[in-house]
């Protein structure tokens, strides 16, 4: 038998409980009462809800009133072992828990919702729309290019610049710009390159040499000025040495070399430096190797229907 | 005689699948004709400390004016290396391979005469005793 001192304290504290008790129930009496007045007068129609919602809410219900016809007869001193209501409690709970994965799958759009209902409904422009809309995915570039200018972030930019049709490849049109080069323009363009040619010119690379103080330097640099037929000369050559083959040179080849080779080894070539006027502010004279170039592509055109295969030259 | 053949040798490359290193030549013989092989090989051996039948050298091009030479170098581990990895068109400098004498003309009237005899008793018929 229990000491009378601990019987006293509990008695205490199970006064106080129950007077809680007693506030709380009919607390929520009251809350109840007044929610079932507002539903059966139809304030909350959940037709167009979600299903889920509702197969969750009727669940909830029936557990409450088995918990509370399982607290009733205990309260009035029955037991619980075997009653129907327990097996009723424990089914309802196992397919409460195996809502829950779906509870967290759905929570997004649930939150969603609630604010929209709350804070009034979004604009159609919002970008963060319910559901995904593959129409957003195709290029608006082929019909617009205005449209560039629309601060769509995610999804304009999920549909770049492909286009989803089967059409063949149109490369992109680049803004033109306003030809509006004057004659002056043009004449200072000319002289800037005809400078740039004449300060690497052998002339003045040799009195640059000879007044500098550095010491002089022999690299397997490439000419200045490259012509084609050297240009190719250096292509043959890499090839060999990379492959450790010599190749053989074709009748047509052997031409070409002479001819680049009579052009640029003739005696009066000797006194003939290139034209540095540029430097010197005089009157400019043409260079020899650059008119046979453009009257060898004249001709050239004019053989191609004749034969058949010809060498891009 | 005042200025003596120089070797330079430029873009060394190892050949590890082929036991051999690559090398590609550069000769220097101002006022003279372009070194033979022979030397070349020398000296290439004498800069690669080896000795020089395991050097095969090739491809020699003097460029214009003369006074420079470019060529291809190989310089093999072992003899054994060369037999296996050389070109046999190259064999027979080094002394190490020697091509069948039989001209062509005569392989193809053997070959003529072998078609008028069949089976094996006469392999000896188409030869002729020359």
């Amino acid at each position: 038998m229990a000491a009378p001192g601990v019987l006293e304290s509990d008695f205490s504290s199970a006064v106080t409980l129950l007077k809680n008790l007693q506030e709380q129930v009919m607390a929520v009496t009251a809350h109840v009462q007044a929610l079932t007045k507002r539903v059966q007068a139809g304030a909350y129609p959940t037709e167009k809800g979600l299903s889920f919602l509702e197969v969750k809410d009727q669940l909830l219900l029936m557990y409450l009133m088995d918990l509370s016809h399982l607290i009733l007869n205990k309260a009035s001193g029955g037991s619980l072992q075997g009653h129907a209501a327990v097996l009723r409690l424990v089914e309802i709970r196992t397919v409460l828990e195996k809502l829950r994965p779906l509870d967290q799958k759905l929570k997004y759009q649930i939150d969603k919702l609630v604010k929209t209902a709350v804070t009034g409904s979004l604009s159609e422009n919002d970008p963060l729309r319910f559901k995904p809309h593959p129409s957003n995915m195709m290029s608006k570039l082929s019909s617009d290019e205005e449209e560039e200018g629309e601060a769509e972030d995610g999804q304009s930019e999920a549909s770049g610049k492909k286009s989803t049709k089967s059409k063949k490849y149109v490369p992109p049109r680049l803004v033109p710009v306003h030809y509006d080069e004057t004659e002056a323009e043009r004449e200072k363009k000319r002289l800037e390159r005809a400078k740039r040619r004449a300060l690497s010119s052998s002339v003045i690379r040799e009195l640059k040499e000879q007044y500098s103080d550095a010491p002089e330097e022999i690299r397997d640099a490439r000419h200045p000025h490259v012509t084609r037929q050297s240009q190719e000369d250096q292509h043959r050559i890499n090839y060999e040495e990379s492959m450790m083959v010599r190749l053989s040179v074709s009748k047509r080849e052997k031409g070409r070399r002479k001819r680049a080779h009579v052009m640029s080894s003739q005696l009066h070539s000797l006194t003939h430096f290139s034209d540095i006027s540029a430097l010197t502010g005089g009157a400019a004279h043409l260079d020899e190797d650059q008119n046979p170039i453009k009257k060898r592509k004249k001709i050239l055109k004019k053989g191609r229907k004749k034969k058949g295969f010809r060498r891009r030259r | 005689m005042n200025d003596p053949v120089t070797i330079q040798t430029r873009k060394f490359r190892t050949s590890r699948l082929l036991q051999r290193k690559q090398v590609i030549v550069d000769v220097l013989h101002p006022g003279k004709a372009t070194a033979p092989k022979t030397e070349i090989r020398e000296k290439l051996a004498k800069m690669y400390k080896t000795t020089p039948d395991v050097i095969f050298v090739f491809g020699f091009r003097t460029h214009f004016g003369g006074g420079k030479t470019t060529g291809f170098g190989m310089i093999f581990g072992s003899l054994d290396y060369v037999k296996k990895n050389e070109p046999k068109h190259r064999l027979p400098g080094h002394g190490l391979y020697e091509k069948k004498k039989t001209s062509r003309k005569q392989r193809k009237e053997h070959k003529n005469r072998m078609k008028k005899v069949r089976g094996a008793a006469n392999v000896g018929a188409g030869k002729k005793s020359e």
